[in-house]
């Protein structure tokens, strides 16, 4: 089966080290959810409804750090149409989140950021509940803020957790005052590397917050039928946000059921456990369904899942050959005021700024750093687009710094099939290389780049989530299949690809089978719509699923064709004895015959694929991420344009080339590389939240906070390269993060080719471009000091 | 607290409208200013409105006797930048409806509606000043007729009386070999705000010397602003040091604010090049070449066709 899903999109080229990228193919794909949401008939949190549902809005602290000495809700419980107020008192005292335990569902003492609840509200009417939420009283004792990761671990400064040893933590997670989780990873002697290298090269880069923004607001409705609680959620991850409830409400799982409408998007930031369990409390203090809708500007503020700021400090030393020799790295990350899923981000952050290269000796250090700000967590590939920003950027100093072409510096020092990477894990076939090749002849191909145009590239890694999942399929007496899966649909296509998969398996059409999904009460386990892994662990349980299926299909065709089971083909909706297609029996058929019989059911999980070791590095603070399981690879090439008196950027062509292994749905994989080449434009240009002195949000409102447009799309190009290996269904790899981390840092490269030197604080704002232009002159010292080669400006169109 | 929705009025004619807003009301058409910024939080919607988007004799674009340009104070962004008048004879103006935030925004913008904002960083604000456009005010009992600097006192305010509604906006017609142009400084490419703008109109002599010059700013003071000086323009050549002298003389009459979207440095940095821009595609305009609607598109940074500016210069 392999071979022909591979043969279907490509030619795959068996030569272990001549790998070749080629553009897939893509066949029809009919997405079940297509036409509920192109016509509008689709259901979303936001639009559900239940007879005598009562609305809420929260109290949110709006100042970043602070003690309560006061909370009083009376005055907002003796309103009109107000049916529940509730606050910690009200509900267990638990202190929650995976790997560091520092959140309570509602302010208990303090206030750690602006977006903290103090109280949560149901009225008769969303006006009623905010007049409510207005009147309620608190009283602050000012708390100094912290603001600035480098200051947070000064000595002497300002706890934001003055009680942090004392949190349950993980036993992996190292913690230091302000420091939620820390990090490092090392091999060989880097000290030693350094003092024996012929060149040393130093950078640094700092790179903002910024958000998912999903096109989708969040909702949450929440019903009780006695014990059981029913909540409807806007989320990537219905089974964390029942974990979640449980936990803080103390409840079982099988009291409580998460179902997902339709979800309007979610890059991550639904990802997590967030407001269900207030909606669920509120409901039953009110004794009626209570529903919350955000608003914009809460979309911004409220939730755990900003995409972390970052400072990196980055040394490598190079030999004389241009080979790296060693490197050192200091990372910090901002987590804002609660650690959410956010410990594992050091360990990430630290590979990616390895990067995927040959470095006999490594020393990265990266610490997750508590601040009076938003909270950051799981945003698409979680720290990979800041960090491989900052390498990337470093890695076209270094090739200027030995006078070598950025592409050929990633060809000589660039990961490939065989090697050892950073913590002794040996990759198999792997299309690092055959990425940058594809890249770079497209890129390179075009004719004429003007005076104000150039290219720049950049190479981007990220890993697999091997994990548990589950699914079911049966097929009812007409035929028909039903897929119910745990899985969970954020706009990837990766649920709606199930149901190729299982056609394939069955020999059946994708448009035979329905899927439901996202609904806790009835489907197995799945981790949810995050990790790239819906796909990856989802497909693995159709597939065994399906294959169950199919042997049961074959037994009644074997009964009723009288040949051995395994001697009857499934093909074209119809079974028969392989070699003569006649007679036939369809499937249908079949199905009716089981539906007086035995049913036709079968149940698919699978063992997860296995992470691999740590050899001959040491990892403070193992999160269990160094070595990547089924590690992606990826390539991107840009042509920007510089307005150079204003400072203006415009990306023109985007050439990518990506290793995601088998590549299972090509639309949808090319769906996803544009989706992320474009959210990496933003991160690039655009995209950063801005922070008063205080720590509260500048701009959360989507005309301050600037998402690229559709009319600032570039032509974007794609190929995939196809490698074994891959631990997914039929050799895949992840691939909704992926796309997401190499674009910044390709405009980030081109654009230092326009202007001189690079740009150190992202996003690269027209601002900022055009601050660092009128900066960079040959005689500036700190340029001299990166050893960035200014008197010599590179051609634009070279690589 | 009892809840009731706002009175809404819906106008068919003038004077429904002007009726209404004798009483109180305040007046709505597209919504786009309103209701954004109360969904926002910014400002609560009116305790009344009356809805003019339904006045026709608000909603056309004609020449009065004199030969002036009338546009109807409902006309939207959309019907603006497409009408041959105002692309072929007024085209800054077309320039700037074309900029207006999307597709959607502009079906229901209206000209009327972003003059009486009174934001300094509307589009059309610019291209008004430099015309000279006087805006028509009128109420039951009758019409007056204010510049642009009479009406546009502060950020969100003009001088309008509360029973005031603008019904129209003149423009009297241009000298011959004259073309006009405005240039913003965006971020993006659509449901984009000005970080500073400027608009220009430029009269050739009939020896390719500068004859007349008219510059509004965007967003660098206020409310729009007209650069002085331009006296010094007279019988010049277009090229770089007349073009240099736009820049210097803009950036240098900006009075920005350093917030969000810019410091105050940049914004007067750039406002310069968006002024010396729009002053060339101007003056290009004027001797009869063709650049299409809207500048920002078809040259500079983010056009797909010829971006040089320079070339036009030399």
């Amino acid at each position: 089966m392999t071979s022909g899903l591979t043969s279907r999109n490509g030619v795959r080229n068996e030569n272990y080290l001549n790998l070749k990228a080629v553009t897939l193919e893509p066949r029809p794909f009919p997405r079940a959810d297509g036409p509920d949401k192109v016509t509008g008939t689709g259901r979303y949190a936001a639009d559900m409804v239940l007879p005598g549902m009562a609305f809420a809005r929260f109290k949110y602290a709006e100042i970043s750090h602070a003690r309560i000495v006061r909370l009083d809700t009376s005055k907002a419980e003796s309103l009109p149409g107000v049916v529940a107020v509730i606050t910690a008192t009200d509900v267990p005292d638990v202190r929650y989140s995976p790997g560091v335990a520092d959140r309570t569902l509602f302010a208990t003492d303090a206030v750690r950021f602006e977006g903290e609840i103090l109280a949560a509200v149901a009225a008769t009417t969303e006006a009623l509940a905010q007049a409510a939420v207005d009147a309620i009283e608190v009283e602050y004792e000012q708390l100094p803020t912290v603001t600035d990761v480098v200051q947070a671990i000064a000595p002497g400064a300002p706890l934001v957790h003055p009680d942090w040893q004392n949190y349950e933590v993980s036993a992996e997670t190292e913690q230091r005052p302000n420091v939620a989780s820390f990090s490092s990873i090392a091999h060989g002697d880097a000290e030693a590397g350094m003092a024996r290298a012929a060149t040393v090269v130093t950078s640094r880069y700092v790179a903002d917050a910024s958000h998912a923004s999903p096109i989708e607001p969040r909702a949450i409705l929440a019903q009780w039928e006695g014990r059981k609680l029913t909540v409807w959620s806007a989320t990537q991850v219905p089974f964390d946000a029942r974990a979640g409830v449980c936990e803080t409400l103390d409840l079982p799982t099988n009291q409580v059921r998460i179902i997902v409408p339709h979800l309007g998007g979610g890059f991550g930031g639904k990802c997590g456990f967030h407001f269900e369990a207030h909606i669920a409390a509120l409901a039953r203090a009110a004794g009626r369904p209570v529903k919350l809708v955000f608003s914009r500007k809460e979309e911004f503020l409220a939730p755990d899942r900003r995409r972390e700021g970052m400072v990196v400090e980055l040394t490598t030393g190079l030999n004389a050959d241009g080979t790296i020799a060693a490197r050192t790295g200091t990372l910090l990350i901002d987590n804002g005021a609660y650690t959410a899923d956010a410990a594992f981000f050091p360990q990430l952050a630290a590979m990616l700024a390895a990067g995927p290269y040959r470095i006999p000796a490594l020393k990265i250090e990266a610490s997750l750093v508590y601040t009076n700000h938003q909270p950051s967590g799981s945003v698409r590939a979680p720290t990979a687009p800041q960090a491989c920003w900052a390498i990337e950027s470093h890695t076209d100093e270094l090739a200027a710094t030995v006078g070598m072409a950025p592409v050929e510096f990633r060809r000589l020092n660039g990961l490939r099939s065989g090697d050892v990477g950073p913590v002794g894990q040996t990759y198999g076939e792997i299309g690092l290389q055959a990425c940058i090749d594809s890249v770079a002849s497209r890129l390179t191909g075009e004719t004429g780049t003007e005076a104000d145009e150039a290219i720049g590239l950049a190479v981007g890694w990220w890993p697999s989530f091997p994990g548990p999942s589950g699914a079911y399929i049966k097929i009812d007496s007409d035929g028909a299949g039903q897929i119910i899966t745990g899985a969970q649909e954020c706009g990837t296509g990766a649920v709606m690809t199930l149901r190729q998969l299982a056609a394939d398996e069955l020999g059946m059409a994708a448009e035979d089978f329905e899927l439901v999904y996202q609904d806790t009460g009835v489907a197995p386990y799945d981790t949810g719509a995050t990790g790239s892994q819906t796909l990856f662990n989802n497909g693995r349980a159709v597939l065994l699923a399906a294959s169950e299926l199919a042997d049961q299909i074959r037994q009644l065709a074997a009964d009723h064709l009288e040949a051995a089971p395994s001697d009857i083909v499934l093909s074209d909706g119809h079974a028969s004895v392989a070699g003569s297609p006649n007679p036939a029996v369809s499937v249908a058929e079949l199905a009716a015959t089981a539906a007086g019989a035995e049913l036709l059911i079968a149940h698919g999980s699978g063992k997860p694929g296995e992470y691999p070791e740590t050899v001959g590095a040491s990892c403070v603070g193992d999160q269990g991420v160094a070595a990547w399981a089924s590690p992606q690879f990826s390539c991107h090439g840009v042509r920007v344009r510089l307005d150079s008196e204003t400072g203006v950027v415009r990306v023109l062509n985007v050439a990518t080339c990506h290793d995601s292994g088998t590549i299972l749905n090509p639309l949808g994989a090319l769906g996803q590389v544009e989706g992320g080449v474009l959210m990496g434009i933003g991160q690039a240009l655009t995209e950063g939240t801005q922070y008063d002195e205080d720590g509260c949000q500048r701009n959360p409102g989507l005309l301050e906070y600037k998402l690229q447009t559709a009319a600032d799309a570039p032509t974007i190009t794609t190929q995939f390269v196809e490698t074994t290996g891959g631990q997914g269904p039929h050799g895949a790899k992840g691939l909704a993060e992926a796309p997401n981390v190499a674009t910044a840092a390709a405009i980030s490269n081109a654009l230092a080719k326009l202007i001189g030197s690079h740009v150190t604080q992202l996003p690269m704002t027209p601002e900022r471009v055009w601050a660092t232009m009128t900066d960079a002159t040959p005689s500036d010292a700190d340029r001299d000091a990166t050893g960035h080669d200014t008197s010599e400006p590179k051609s634009g169109d070279e690589l | 607290m009892t809840e009731r929705p706002n009175p809404l009025l819906i106008a068919n004619t003038i004077d429904e409208a002007l009726d209404a807003v004798s009483r109180g009301s305040t007046p709505i058409a597209g919504g786009t200013d309103l209701v954004v910024g109360a969904r926002q939080g910014n400002k609560r919607l009116p305790a009344s409105l009356v809805a003019i988007d339904r006045v026709e004799e608000l909603q056309s674009i004609g020449l009065d006797s004199d030969g002036s340009l009338s546009i109807g104070s409902g006309v939207t962004h959309a019907t603006l930048m497409s009408s041959t008048v105002v692309v072929t004879n007024y085209t800054a103006l077309a320039d700037a409806a074309a900029l207006i935030g999307s597709p959607a925004t502009r079906n229901v913008g209206t000209i009327g509606g972003n003059v009486m904002n009174g934001s300094p960083a509307m589009d059309t604000g610019a291209p008004l000043a430099v015309f000279d456009a006087m805006i028509q005010l009128s109420t039951v009992a009758g019409n007056r007729q204010i510049t642009t600097s009479e009406l546009w006192v502060a950020p969100g305010q003009t001088s309008a009386e509360p029973d005031e509604l603008c019904t129209a906006i003149i423009i009297a017609p241009q000298p011959d070999r004259s073309g006009s142009a405005y240039v913003r400084l965006e971020y993006r490419r659509s449901m984009e705000i000005a970080v500073v703008g400027a608009a220009a109109v430029v009269t050739l002599g009939l020896d390719g010397t500068i004859a007349g010059c008219r510059i509004a700013l965007t967003a660098v003071a206020p409310t729009i602003v007209l650069v002085d000086g331009l006296e010094s323009l007279i019988g010049q050549a277009i090229g770089e040091a007349t073009l240099a002298t736009v820049a210097d003389l803009a950036s240098s009459q900006a009075a920005p604010i350093s917030d969000l979207r810019a410091s105050e440095q940049y914004r007067s940095h750039s406002v310069g090049v968006m002024a010396k821009r729009a002053v060339l595609a101007a003056a290009r305009r004027a001797t009869g070449e063709s650049i299409s609607v809207p500048v920002n598109r078809s040259i500079g940074v983010g056009s797909d066709g010829q971006r040089q500016w320079e070339a036009g210069a030399s």
